[in-house]
């Protein structure tokens, strides 16, 4: 399928599948993973995405159709998880087969980044629990004190 | 019935007012978009900022004027900007 949004795991093994099927000389496939950045004492676990379904079915479509015209693209993919992904999975993935290696590059460049500008799709943080600084001992009947 | 629109909020203008659905009151002389935006800013003043950087859609299509008249039934929707990928 050209779009999806799934909340099934995503691979590069299956886009590479989904377009070298047709007759593209030059194939490029960009894959977005969910980053363990540090948030102060937490460490995002993982990325909640939620989307507005229909409206973003017709915009991926839009990019679709744009970049198939523009590029001349032979074959075309827009994936993008939804619900819960944890760092280290993907959650999107975009790919394009095209005659040449520089329609193939750009056309996968235009995909994500109008993904990511104008598809209706958020996601929120989730972190591990902060790490509660060591405890002093507080002394017998009083307070800790630094 | 009161005639009512429906309001869908997604992201940060659900987390904001703490809701993803609302219900709206549409008054005898009418509702355009921007009064509505007006009138969840007024009702949710933590909403506004979100409110300024949002797309609105009608019925699942791009709203391009606010000056759009609202009918009873319809479904309005707060689009947060996007952050997909």
């Amino acid at each position: 399928m050209v779009v999806r949004l799934t909340r099934r795991p995503l691979t590069v093994a299956a886009a590479e599948r989904w377009l070298t099927v047709g007759p593209g000389g030059g194939v490029v496939v960009f894959a977005g993973r969910v980053r363990p950045d540090r948030r102060g004492a937490s460490k995002v676990v993982a990325l909640d995405y939620e989307v507005d379904r229909v409206p973003a079915l017709v915009q991926l479509r839009a990019i679709e159709r744009t970049a198939r015209q523009r590029f001349r693209a032979r074959g075309l993919l827009l994936w993008h998880r939804l619900g819960r992904v944890r760092a280290g999975e993907l959650a999107v993935v975009v790919g394009a087969s095209c005659t040449h290696r520089a329609e193939a590059f750009e056309a996968a460049r235009y995909l994500i980044d109008e993904l990511k500008t104008t598809v209706p799709i958020w996601k929120e943080e989730r972190g591990s629990p902060a790490r509660q600084p060591p405890r002093r001992r507080a002394r017998p009947g009083g307070q800790s004190v630094g | 019935m009161t005639p009512s629109v429906r309001v869908r909020l997604f992201a940060t203008a659900r987390l904001v007012i703490g809701r993803a659905r609302l219900s709206w009151s549409v008054p005898e002389q009418g509702l355009s978009a921007r009064e509505l935006v007006a009138a969840l800013e007024e009702a949710y003043p933590r909403l506004a900022p979100t409110l300024r950087v949002s797309r609105f859609l009608r019925n699942d299509h791009y709203l391009s004027d606010l000056g759009e008249a609202l009918s009873p039934g319809d479904e309005f929707v707060v689009h947060p900007p996007y952050g997909g990928g």
